[in-house]
């Protein structure tokens, strides 16, 4: 299997003005092709930092990445991001907000119209392609902004606790989506959450981060059926993966033991 | 449409039947018709406050003169105006893609700022004279600033993942600026603008205070030196509303381009 993203015994300091931070130690990691990755940790663990060095906007201070087998030296175009805020552009149409990806690649924005209306018929907005992002609610507007992570066929999708600023039923609703469209598309995804359950019923393999300065305290390959669903979250595998989890982040002093 | 999706976005829209300018048209009215009657009721003397009444027939009776007057301000309002935009804008940007460069600047034109546009208006004159020139450097002094801070508050407050997106995009800078910067800073900068039109009849008045032949400043002098008080009431009106009606202008272009900004959109209709 092709690596599509390897990390190699990255650390990560920042300076600032009460002396440097460590935002990251030791993290080793290899995402193969296809497959879905969930990093779940507090706030703090290096998660955001874990992304801008995916995305080569920020540098380790020791260790290397490399995707594809190249070492990563410059901001990689070849992802799409997905953050916690949809950041879709006021001024542009929902279409339009999607085909800025092509539009900004300098790539005809025509010849991806189709594949950008199918997006939207996917995640079920259908006919609202010349609406504006504020006729639209959170959760829509977050549908939009996954469409415009996959509208260039990346090989790789990064999300930063992307269902975060979402209401509950929304965010349950949402995740069902993104494994669905995972399950289409297939492909090599970092997705970044607070959210154990979430992070277990999408992943093939749970990263579970410490407090500051984050390390992996575990890998845990999560090994449930496709498609999942639903009542996925009832089976005695799932139940046992999240405890496991819980019991990690109480051993770290992440959650209080009661 | 998925019947999920049309939920979410049916939002109640409620329209009025008449515009919203109606009630401060009506509003205007009813003052000036409180004016009109309290001075002629209370028998207040044409020389201390005349009625509406009396200043429209002026204007109409002058009108001329006014005219000529009034085309002299409007001339300096619009070049300072558009200086000011045309230096303003573009210099924001700059200031704004580098960090050190406002570092460095920014105190000074704030300095700058705090010396009052009318105590140097004399010095402005003795420097440039009594032409056309001077009243413009003044009206682009005073609507300079207002239109920079404001651009400046604009392009920095892009968020930083909009930056970061747009960078995975591999956009260059140019382009970035173009699609994601520029597009977000233009309500704060329509702001600034909205601010600077009022100032730059103001800057033009100041200028031909100081020194003119001409021009609604210094008709208005001459005006109050005759102790001519319908006329001065005259003039106030046209300067109101050479004021209002640039006010208007860039309000309507505000609106012209920037129909997805927030107070711009239909009343009632708030973000699902």
């Amino acid at each position: 299997m092709v690596a599509t993203l390897e990390f190699q015994n990255v650390s990560k300091s920042y300076q600032t003005a009460t002396g440097p931070i460590e935002a990251l130690r030791d993290f080793d990691l290899t995402i193969g092709e296809g497959e879905f990755i969930s990093i779940v940790g507090p706030s703090g663990c290096g998660k955001s930092t874990l992304l801008s060095m995916a995305s080569g906007l920020a540098f380790p201070t020791q260790g290397k990445i490399s995707v594809k087998g190249e070492p990563v030296s410059e901001p990689v175009t070849d992802l799409g991001i997905v953050f916690q805020t949809d950041v879709l552009l006021d001024w542009r149409t929902i279409l339009d907000n999607i085909l800025i990806q092509p539009e900004m690649r300098g790539l005809d924005r025509n010849a991806y119209r189709p594949r950008a209306l199918d997006l939207l018929k996917m995640v079920g907005l259908e006919g609202f392609e010349k609406k504006y992002p504020y006729e639209l609610s959170g959760g829509m507007r977050q549908r939009v902004s996954i469409c415009r992570a996959l509208i260039h066929e990346p090989p790789l999708l990064l999300m930063d606790e992307p269902f975060g600023a979402l209401d509950a039923l929304t965010r349950e609703q949402m995740v069902m989506e993104l494994h669905q469209i995972w399950l289409e598309t297939r492909k090599s995804v970092i997705f970044i959450t607070h959210d154990i359950q979430e992070a277990v019923l999408l992943a093939d393999r749970v990263i579970v981060m410490t407090p500051r300065p984050g390390r992996i305290a575990e890998i845990i390959k999560t090994d449930l059926p496709h498609p999942r669903r639903p009542a996925t979250m009832e089976t005695a595998r799932f139940i046992s993966v999240v405890a496991q989890i819980r019991h990690l982040f109480e051993k770290h002093g992440v959650l209080k033991a009661y | 449409m998925t019947a999920q999706a049309r939920d979410e976005a049916s939002t109640v829209v409620r329209r009025r039947w008449w515009p919203a300018s109606f009630d401060s048209t009506l509003l205007g009215l009813a003052l000036i018709l409180i004016w009109e009657m309290g001075v002629r009721l209370g028998h207040v003397p044409v020389y201390l406050l005349p009625p509406p009444s009396t200043i429209l027939m002026r204007i109409l009776t002058d009108y001329r003169s006014l005219f000529m007057h009034t085309v002299v301000t409007v001339n300096e309002v619009l070049i300072g105006f558009g200086l000011a935009i045309a230096v303003s804008i573009p210099l924001a940007a700059i200031l704004a893609q580098f960090r050190p460069l406002e570092r460095a600047f920014y105190p000074i034109l704030v300095a700058s700022q705090t010396i009052p546009k009318v105590a140097i208006a004399p010095l402005i004159v003795v420097w440039f004279g009594f032409g056309l020139f001077p009243k413009i450097l003044i009206a682009f002094l005073i609507c300079f600033f207002p239109i920079l801070i404001d651009a400046l508050i604009g392009f920095r407050s892009t968020p930083k993942e909009v930056i970061w997106l747009a960078r995975s995009m591999g956009a260059p800078r140019r382009r970035i600026f173009l699609n994601f910067q520029l597009p977000a800073a233009l309500p704060h900068i329509f702001a600034g603008l909205k601010v600077a039109s009022t100032l730059a009849v103001v800057g033009a008045v100041v200028g031909e205070f100081v020194a003119s032949d001409r021009g609604l400043g210094y008709q208005l002098i001459v005006a109050n030196g005759m102790l001519d008080v319908v006329l001065s009431f005259a003039i106030l009106v046209l300067l109101s509303v050479v004021g209002i009606l640039l006010f208007a202008v860039v309000d309507l272009v505000e609106r012209l381009l920037l129909p997805w900004h927030i107070s711009h959109r239909p009343t009632g209709q708030e973000q699902p």
